[in-house]
This record gives C-alpha cells, structure tokens and sequence, in this order.
C-alpha cells in the first residue's frame, strides 16, 4: 500500500507529445480511475507508472520514492492486462505463482501464496487447469489472482474488462469493486467506459488529448462539470448542449427561452447543457417549450425519447412508460437548477 | 452418388494417379534394384525373377571394394547432420528471440543479411567457401562442412524463428517483466516452451539439410575417414562397370532416414515452413 | 506500443544471443565473399572464359534450362495446387507422398533416374523396346535430349515444394469469395480467373522469381545426371564453376560466377524488398 505521484509527467513518441505536464496525486489505498477516450494518454500513462515505457518528462514516485529509473520488476506493482497475458502453457497455479518462482521462493511459500488468492477469488477448482481451459471471466480472475500474490504496493488495471460480454462486465466490476474494499490496495485503473469510472472509483481523472480536463469524486463531475468536454463525457445519454445567447436571466436559444441558475454576462454567447433525465414533461402546450418527438425507445423502467427542436435533437430520459408516439408534439420543461452553463469559446463551465 | 459429383471423383483420380506414379516411378526404380540380382537388374524388367536381400548383406558387411567405409560414411554422415541441426538450432533461437523480443539494436540489419544469404544459391557460395576453408585449414576436417552447412541453414531458420515469435503476444513479456523476470528466465521459461513446434521444425529442416547435401560435401571432404555418406555413394560413378544394384542398395538406405524422419515430423515441417514461405 | 524499456540487462542479452550468428555470418559468408571477388578481380580471366568453347553454349543451356524448367514448374504447381486443395482422405495421403521427391536426398533419386534412362539396360528403352520393337532414344548421351531430361529431373524434384506453397496461398483465400462467385453464376474457370488469380498472383510471381534465382544455382540435377557430359556439352553455370575447380582454374570458376550476378542480384534486391516490405506491414 503506498501513494503515487506523478509530477509534470511528460511522454513523446519521436516528434509527436502525447502527454503534456499531467501532474496527480494518488492517496494511499485510494482507487483511481483514468478515463478518457482512445488516444488520450491514459493508457501510456499507466504503463509508464509500470515501467513499460520510457519517461520524457517529469517525475514518478511510488511511496514517495521516485521510480523513474526503476525496471519494473523493482518497483512492487502488479498489473492486470487487457488481455489478460497468462502464459499458455502453465497451469493456473503456475502462472499465478510465477513471480515468486522467479525470485526462488520456496516451494510451500508458493503453494500458500496462490492458495490464499485463489480462495479470495474462488479459483480454487481452476488450479490445475490451463487458460484454454477457461472462460474470458475465469481468465481475468486469474490474472488477478497473479497480480494478489505479489501483494504490491499498487495495483495496475489497464481496461481489464473490454474483452468481456456486458452482463460478466457488471459482474466483474461488483468483484474488482468488492476485491479494492477487502484488500484496499492503492489501485489506478485505467478504462474508456465512463460507467466503469463512476461506479468504481474513489476519485476519477477525466483525461482527454494528453492533459487532464479535471479531476475529482464521480458525483462532483456528474454534478459540476468544469468543461463542456467532461459534461459530454460523463453521463450516460450524454448530457444535451446547444448554442444561445444569455439575456434577461435566461438563455435564449431555438426560438425559446432556457431557464437556468447560472449566472453569465448579458448577451454572452454560451452554450446550454441539460441531462436528459433533468426535464419535466406535459403534453398540452400551455407551459414548455414546443418539440416534436421522432423516436420512443423503451427501456422497461424508463423511456428514452428524442425529441426535434428546429434543427436540434435532444435526447429526454423519463420514468416509467410514455403514452407518446413519432410525431407527437412534447412540452419540455427543463429543470433550471440543472441546467449547466459554458463559456461558448472557451467550453469552460461559468 | 450423383452423376455429377461420380464425374468430379473421375476427374480427381485422372490428375491423381499419374501424380502418384510420377512420384514413386523412380523411387520404385531404387528399390526394385535394390532387390535385384546383378544379372536381372539390367534385364529391364519390372519385378525381378528373384528377389533377394543379398545386396543389403554385402553392403552392411562391406564386402566391396566402394563400400568398405561404409559404417564410417554412415556415421560420418549422422554426426555431420545432428550436429549442423543442433548449432543451427542454438544459433536461430538465440537470434531470433534477440531480434523479434528483445528488439535488438542492428537487428533488422541483420536479419537482412541472413536473408540475403538466403536467397543467394548454395552452389554460388560454394567455391568461395571452398576457398575460405583452406585458407582456415578446415578442409578435411568435418567441422568444413558442419559449418558450412549452418552457415546456409541459419537464414532460413532465423527467418522462419522470427515470423512465428512475432506472433506470441507481447503482453506475455511484459507480464514476466512485471513479474520479475531477467532476460534469460523470460528467454527460458516463457519463450522457449511456447516455441517447441518451430524449433523441431528447424532442426528437422538443419538436420535433413545437412544430410542430404551433395555439392558442399564433395568439395571440403575427400579424405577416406571423412567423407559423408552422399561422397561415397558418388565414387561409385568413377568407373563404368560399378555394381548398380548395389549402389541402388546403398542408396536406399541412405535415403530411408530423410524419408522416415519427414513421415513422422510432417506435420510439424509444412507448417512451419511454408508458415516464412508464404509471406512472399 | 512494442518498446520494451531498453534497460541495460536487456539490450546486452541481445547483444549476446546474437553475437554467434554474426560470427558466422562474417567467417563463413562475408570473408568468403570477398576473397572470392578478389580472386575474381583479373579482367585476364573473363576473356579466357569468354574464349573457352564450353562458356557459350553453357551459357545458352543455362538460359534455356532456367526458362523452361521454372514457367514448366510453375505451371505445373498452379494446377496441381488447385488439385490438392480438394479435401479427401487419399489426396491428403497423396501429397504426403508427393513431398518424398523433395525431402529424399539427390544422389539415390537422380542416380535412379539416370539408370532408368540408360539407352542400353534402362528399364525405359527396355520398355519401348519390348513395346514397339524399336530402339529407343539417347536420353543422356543427345546434349538436347539430356537437357530435357535434366529439366524433367529438377521439376520433379522442385514441383512439391512449390506446389505446398501455392496449395497454403489457396487456403488463405476466404472460402466465402467463392460462395460469393457460385451465387453469381460463376463457372469454375470464371472462379479461377476472378477469384484465385487475382489472390495468388502476387504469390506465384514472387515465387517464380525466387525459383529462378534458386534453379540457377541448381547443381545437382544437372551434374547427377549427366556430369555435364558428353563433351561437356551439357553444363550449365553452376556445373561449370565446379568443373573449373576441378581443373585447378580458380580463377575462371569464380569468374563463372561474377558473370552471373548481374542477374542474380537484382532478383535478391527485388526478393529482399518484398519480404522487408511486408515486415513494415505487419509490425
């Protein structure tokens, strides 16, 4: 268990920077999530904490001593690959134990080491199986029964559940969630699905081009976003933006007026953003402003509409089930302490 | 059977039975000499009138004047062949786990010298290299020809070697990297044991090459205690009444060996080989 | 994403499993190249050679050789490709058994063929003989018909190896290509041309290349045969470096050689690119 830190980390790739100055503090036992899309640098940044790609610039230290010229296998952190990397032609047990075999531990020291992780992760029939023998879940359990008996300092994850079906992805997520709770590990996790991020982490790093757009408790980004990229990002359906123009205390954009609590110079161009679950609905066209439905989908416990205004689609989220069809006209009534205001330019939030 | 896939079949054994018989005619031909006496041999008959093994007994008793080093030419040749498949094997492996894992700096460099090598016709390199190994004072000693002959098999097995480590995932270095491993434990307990298929193949490859090779044998070996089996079978070309038949049964026991070893590695040898081959 | 961090441990462990082939390749390969162009360096030599009655028709018999028998052996290899892609039991046996001409050594196979041509007691002429009455022809002693034969003999030993790799280059076409094609109506030649061609093209000219730069150096079909006999007048360049040797002219066998390159190594250029070619491809 240890902190990590990384201080105005920068990485190049010949000419091209994919990594600008990212500088962040882990706390010990905390679990972090990088999310970003693909590209951003999350993924780069990990494996230059693992020790898998060389530093350009800046610092990182593990338990406050830096490691940059460490090799990997000195530094106590263990990983769990996206594709799990077990070695194919040994069994469980062996591929599990294969850290200890390298450093010459004894033979008993070993067996209780994999017996100890295997019974925490209930892999204890898999032993003596070989990966092919497995399915993609057991797989990944047992690479992380490989990385349990290093107990290092940090645990590594670099998008472990890509490779695995929606329903074991949620499984598998309560698992690793419930595995940080008992053993509580610092962890730094690595993934491009932000529902990952908000259902696991303790602190998120939302990361995009090689900077980190911000930082912070999941609900704090859901509810705050600090730009429009993390407002987009975060939140699934993703939140609703349009352009406007703020004047008398309202937006107004579409041919109507956006109610909203945030504050903005008169006359400022912004951009309006709205989460889909933050509207009221009526069907008559008294209060609201006027949309057209074009396409219902029901999910069961919620509908998922979107709705037509002029040029704009917009997508509402309600509970339960709509009476409304394709074609219908819908009267939205947006929720003004909900409503998130961004510098139109900038994409800051205000 | 429907009539059209009976003309199908048809069609199948027109092209197939004069492909068996153009590929075992001379192969036939061996053996039924093989089995001849000297009088029936040249009778140019299709079965001899009586079958004997006597030829087999005067070659392993080396009852004639070509064939009386014919347990050190067979001996000769066996250690010639297991020793340029073992080198050549120790000397890929290592090149290629350098160049494809370890990426090596000057790799590619060299790998592009050993295809180089490659394409190059043996019989090209063969008077320089006669030439080489006088000037080493190797010709006549065995080792002339066991280098040479890895010399020429080496490109082919790097290059196959490469193409098949390629494949293995890097996460598997990686992990072992994580894991604590040095360059020799990833070397010896990850990559070797994930590549046993291409290692056999290349040795069985070396090893039959090496066997099998005329050209080179003949040219850096002529001295009696030296000279591989394919030498001695071609001083038996030197005079005009040699005793076919028992050249034909020397030479089948000579070419047993390739055939059987081929038999029992074949699934091993077409892919791995072609596996570099098709590439191009 | 395939760097390893280039730790000091790592990159001498490369050094040193390396190190052995190097070693080989400049004491076997690179010394021995360069003395032989040494030896090579007397323009005296090439105008001998050029003057020695054997060089021209060698010349001739080479070329003659190399065209014949490779567009032969790749035709060969095409349609024979085509056959063993058929899954059945016996063709699966079959071409385990095709592959025997290529994996047996030379001597007992090509000593074997030579015998069945002998024009006095070769079971051949004692077949057409006892068939037709007739004498049959001077397989090995006709410089013409002897080149034939030597044509026969290398196609049949060179035909498996080819045909495997244009049977592997069939097995890479998806099969559902030529569903695709049957759907459209397509008849089997039609599915040849516009299906498996235009996927082994590339395939069979690299190929063919290869096989030219390799059938050029093809010493034992020749040699075993007919030893370049009679008169010499069957040798082609491979053979005639080596008889060179034999004379004590090393001199005029390496010149042999030089006078060959030309050709060869435009080929290897062009091979060599290709294969670096799809290397930058794949990695």
């Amino acid at each position: 268990m240890a902190s990590v830190a990384f201080s105005r980390v920068e990485k190049s790739f010949g000419h091209t920077k994919v990594l600008h100055g990212i500088s962040l503090e882990i706390a010990d036992g905390e679990f972090m999530v990088l999310v970003g899309p693909s590209g951003c640098g999350k993924s780069t940044l990990l494996r230059m904490l693992a020790g898998l790609e060389e530093i350009s610039g800046g610092e990182i230290a593990i338990d406050g001593r830096v490691v940059n010229d460490l090799d990997s296998k000195d530094r106590d952190i263990a990983m769990v690959f996206q594709s799990y990397a077990l070695y194919p032609h040994m069994t469980v047990a062996e591929n599990m134990g294969f850290s200890l075999r390298l450093r010459n531990d004894s033979k008993a020291r070993i067996e209780d080491r994999v017996a100890h992780a295997a019974r925490i992760l209930n892999l204890g029939h898999f032993l003596k199986r070989y990966p092919r023998e497995l399915s993609g879940g057991q797989r990944q359990r047992v690479a992380m029964g490989r990385a349990i008996v290093r107990d290092p300092k940090v645990f590594l994850f670099d998008e472990p559940l890509s490779n695995l079906d929606a329903k074991l992805r949620v499984a598998m997520r309560a698992e690793i969630k419930a595995l940080h709770q008992r053993l509580k590990t610092t962890t730094v996790y690595v993934t491009h699905d932000q529902v990952e991020a908000m259902t696991m982490a303790d602190r998120i790093a939302v990361m995009n081009d090689g900077r980190i757009e911000q930082l912070g408790r999941p609900l704090e980004l859901y509810d705050r976003p600090a730009n429009l990229f993390v407002a987009q990002f975060i939140g699934s359906p993703a939140m609703n933006v349009f352009d406007g123009v703020y004047r008398n205390g309202a937006v107004e954009a579409l041919g109507a007026r956006w109610p909203c609590n945030a504050r903005a110079n008169e006359g400022q161009s912004v951009k309006y953003g709205i989460r889909p679950v933050h509207f009221d609905l009526a069907f008559d066209q008294t209060a609201g402003i006027e949309t057209e439905v074009v396409v219902v989908e029901p999910m069961g416990a919620e509908t998922e509409l979107v709705v037509r205004i002029g040029d704009q689609s917009l997508t509402v989220v309600t509970h339960g089930r709509s009476s409304a069809g394709p074609g219908d006209k819908l009267s939205l009534a947006p929720s003004a302490k909900h409503a998130h205001l961004f510098d139109a330019a900038s994409g800051l939030r205000l | 059977m429907t009539n059209r896939k009976l003309l199908e079949e048809a069609r199948l054994w027109l092209i197939g039975i004069p492909v068996l018989l153009w590929t075992l005619i001379p192969i036939y031909h061996i053996f039924l000499f093989s089995i001849s006496t000297k009088d029936s041999a040249f009778s140019g008959r299709l079965w001899p009138e009586h079958p004997t093994l006597r030829n087999f007994g005067t070659v392993f008793k080396q009852e004639h004047f070509y064939l009386h080093n014919f347990w050190n030419q067979i001996w000769n040749s066996l250690w010639i062949a297991v020793a340029v498949g073992a080198i050549t094997l120790a000397i890929a492996t290592g090149a290629a786990f350098a160049i494809s894992r370890l990426k090596v700096r000057g790799g590619r460099t060299v790998m592009n010298a050993a295809l180089f090598t490659y394409f190059i016709p043996a019989a090209f390199l063969a008077v320089p290299m006669y030439k080489a190994m006088g000037n080493y004072g190797l010709l006549n000693s065995r080792w002339s020809l066991v280098l040479a002959m890895v010399t020429i098999a080496s490109p082919y097995a790097i290059w196959v070697l490469k193409q098949a480590s390629d494949k293995l995932p890097w996460e598997l270095d990686e992990a072992a990297r994580i894991d604590g491993a040095t360059p020799l434990q990833l070397f010896r307990l990850v990559y070797l044991p994930l590549m046993v298929p291409s290692l056999v193949a290349i040795f069985t490859y070396a090893l039959l090459l090496a066997w099998n090779e005329y050209l080179y044998a003949f040219l850096l070996l002529s001295h009696e205690n030296t000279i591989p089996l394919a030498v001695g079978l071609g001083h038996f070309l030197a005079s005009d009444d040699s005793p076919w038949e028992i050249l034909m049964a020397t030479a089948l026991i000579y070419g047993m060996p390739p055939a059987a070893i081929y038999y029992a590695f074949r699934r091993y040898m077409v892919g791995g080989l072609t596996a570099g081959a098709v590439k191009a | 994403m395939h760097t390893l961090r280039a730790g000091s441990a790592w990159q001498t462990w490369g050094a040193i499993l390396i190190a052995p082939y190097v070693f080989v390749f400049i004491g076997f390969v690179i010394y021995p190249v360069s003395y032989g162009l040494w030896l090579a360096r007397n323009p005296e030599s090439y105008q001998t050679l050029f003057e020695d009655p054997v060089f021209f028709p060698t010349v001739v018999n080479t070329i003659v050789f190399l065209l014949v028998a490779v567009n032969l052996k790749f035709v060969l290899a095409l349609f024979l490709s085509g056959f063993f892609v058929h899954e059945r039991r016996w063709i699966r046996w079959l071409s385990v058994i095709f592959i025997i001409p290529w994996a047996v050594p030379a001597i007992p196979t090509i000593f074997s063929i030579r015998f069945m041509l002998n024009p006095e007691w070769g079971v051949v002429n004692s077949l057409i003989f006892r068939l037709t009455g007739l004498d049959g022809p001077n397989w090995l002693t006709n410089p013409m018909l002897a080149m034939a034969m030597a044509v026969v003999v290398h196609i049949w030993k060179a035909l498996p190896f080819w045909t495997l790799i244009l049977v592997a280059g069939r097995l890479a076409i998806p099969r559902e290509l030529y569903e695709a094609a049957s759907v459209d109506g397509a008849s089997r030649w039609q599915k040849f041309k516009y299906v498996t061609w235009p996927s082994l093209k590339t395939l069979y000219l690299t190929s063919t290349l290869l096989s030219l730069i390799w059938t050029l150096g093809d010493f034992n079909s020749v040699y075993l045969l007919t030893g370049g006999q009679p008169a010499d007048k069957t040798h082609v360049l491979a053979t005639l470096g080596i008889r060179y040797i034999r004379l004590d002219q090393l001199d005029h066998a390496m010149a042999t050689i030089v006078v060959a390159l030309p050709f060869v190594l435009p080929l290897v250029y062009f091979m060599m690119k290709r294969l670096s070619g799809d290397e930058q491809k794949t990695s």
